[in-house]
């Protein structure tokens, strides 16, 4: 046996976001594989408790790359939950809206990067011209296209601008025009279904052991584990939308039900528009005087959402001073990043290791913070 | 589905926390001793908490006390559960739950490398995970001042004068 070491990462086309594995290999076959995160790290932790409450919304958002809206949702609720506010009731038809724009966005471009592990990189621009449109939508929105601040405590931050519904509409219209062709590209391609197709295996007891939520956890234990469903959060309880399951998770399998996500979401946003009050107060004022004088009543909470990737939250703790007492991030990409990695990378090739972690949805920025 | 109360009054039976509150929507904050989390954490999980959500640490330094914040989750009742323990500063040492919950492995490293909380039992500790080559007290106590630490590791050069001389600006012209 003649064992080398190997490094995959933190630059390698692949690779998602700057993450590291070091692998031992015989042959092409990972024998030992060590997951290296760190070199994201920005020490989000401690900065927010060097914040006042305001302060934070501008760094929050930076903690995922890639979906960013969960973050804000996340701290909004948290100290909601503490401060004992009231959301008004538009402002949390549109944070839903926000929600499910992004999840689009998210699982359109997670779809797409399927590219990078398989080198069929027309799926990588064809994803990147999509998810640039719902950005588009954001930007009008928001006056941002990655980074919204949009969510804050008590509500939203604007009321929607004037004929943003239909340019939405118009959108959700086009893009539905367009899922069938990603579906005959990625979803029905025999590039993907070799290299897809009974390979990356996530079982139903490793989704358990290690605590994997979001689309490993319902394509492998066929439970329609969805917070959206089971702690119903925003106004998901008024609306209907299915949670797609499977009983056997190889990565074709995710990415099927990624794809069908895309459906329910763009089905959701239709009855959100819908059913939204016409009119009425989009936020509530957080403190009678100055908001950078706020303070936030002494208390513990666990704030989660479901977010492309499972169960997404922050536990905030605040000693009712300016600024938080410590948050802390749980990232819905680390038990499958961190010890998935070491334990159930083995055995596979090399270059399976990036359409593992692909698949497995794991996200660097929110392991590292 | 169990309703809040009684899952509030089961705990209240079973573990005999110090204190229990409902801080938030279908959530519910449980203080124990230190000694009772492996009970408790073995209790809920048969109680149908089957996730760890997260394991993490809050530095009470005024109280020179660490508090240790297990977040379980149940899919079939839909309710967060905040087991919390609060063990000595000077001394702080627990023991690992991977036994209970084998995805702790990598949430116990953390704290260990962020709060300096040792976990007995837990064989991969003293790697390091997220910081490389870190030389002062963990990061996330309170005592750790990161201005003070950048300020040492990376001290401010002065050369703005001299660059002004050498292209020919600054007063003396």
């Amino acid at each position: 046996m003649n064992e080398v070491k190997l490094f995959l990462g933190p630059q390698h086309p692949g690779m998602h976001g700057n993450y590291s594995v070091h692998m031992y290999v015989d042959g092409d076959i990972i024998n030992k594989s060590r997951p290296t995160p760190g070199f994201l790290h920005r020490g989000f932790e401690k900065l927010m408790e060097r914040r006042l409450w305001m302060g934070n919304l501008a760094l929050i958002p930076r903690i995922c790359v890639p979906e960013p809206d969960i973050n804000e949702m996340v701290y909004a609720m948290g100290v909601e939950a503490l401060a004992g506010i009231d959301v008004p009731e538009k402002a949390h038809w549109i944070r839903m809206l926000v929600l499910e724009l992004a999840r689009i966005a998210v699982h359109t471009m997670s779809l797409g990067f399927i590219g990078g592990p398989t080198g069929m990189y027309t799926a990588t621009y064809w994803a990147i011209a999509q998810r640039d449109l719902i950005l588009d939508l954001f930007e009008e929105l928001s006056g941002a296209r990655i980074y919204h601040m949009y969510i804050i405590p008590g509500g939203v931050r604007k009321d929607l601008p004037d004929g943003f519904a239909g340019h939405v509409l118009e959108k959700m219209a086009e893009l539905e025009t367009k899922l069938p062709e990603f579906g005959e590209l990625i979803l029905k391609h025999p590039v993907i279904h070799a290299r897809a197709k009974d390979n990356i295996m996530l079982p139903a007891e490793v989704v358990w052991e290690l605590g994997v939520t979001g689309v490993g956890m319902r394509s492998a234990t066929g439970l329609a584990n969805d917070l959206r469903k089971v702690k119903p959060y925003a106004r998901y309880d008024e609306v209907e939308f299915e949670v797609p399951v499977a009983v056997y998770s190889d990565a074709l399998t995710r990415l099927n039900l990624k794809f069908r996500e895309i459906y329910q979401s763009i089905s959701i946003v239709r009855q959100v528009l819908e059913k939204m009050p016409a009119d009425g107060p989009v936020n509530v004022p957080v403190s009678p005087g100055n908001a950078l004088r706020w303070t936030v009543p002494a208390g513990m909470v666990y704030a989660a959402v479901e977010s492309s990737r499972g169960e997404y939250g922050y536990f905030i703790v605040s000693d009712g001073r300016e600024k938080p007492y410590r948050i802390a991030v749980r990232g819905a990409s680390y038990p499958q990043g961190l010890l998935g990695i070491e334990k159930y990378l083995k055995g596979y090739r090399i270059d399976d290791a990036s359409l593992w972690m692909d698949t497995m949805g794991v996200c660097s920025p929110e392991i590292d913070r | 589905m169990n309703s809040m109360n009684s899952m509030i009054s089961d705990i209240k039976a079973a573990l005999s926390p110090l204190e229990t509150s409902e801080p938030a929507f279908r959530q519910i904050a449980a203080v124990v001793k230190p000694d009772g989390i492996h009970g408790a954490l073995a209790y809920l999980k048969n109680k149908g908490f089957t996730q760890l959500c997260i394991l993490t640490c809050i530095d009470w330094i005024e109280d020179s006390q660490f508090e240790l914040v297990y977040i379980l989750f149940s899919w079939t009742d839909g309710i967060h559960i905040q087991l919390r323990a609060r063990i000595d500063r000077e001394k702080p040492f627990f023991t690992t739950v991977t036994d209970i919950f084998p995805g702790a492995r990598y949430y116990e490293r953390e704290v260990h490398e962020f709060f300096g909380v040792e976990f007995c039992g837990n064989e991969d500790l003293y790697k390091p995970l997220f910081l490389e080559l870190w030389d002062d007290i963990p990061p996330l106590r309170k005592d750790f001042d990161p201005q003070a630490y950048s300020d040492s590791k990376f001290p401010m050069r002065e050369n703005a004068n001299e660059f002004l001389s050498m292209t020919g600006g600054g007063d003396d012209e």
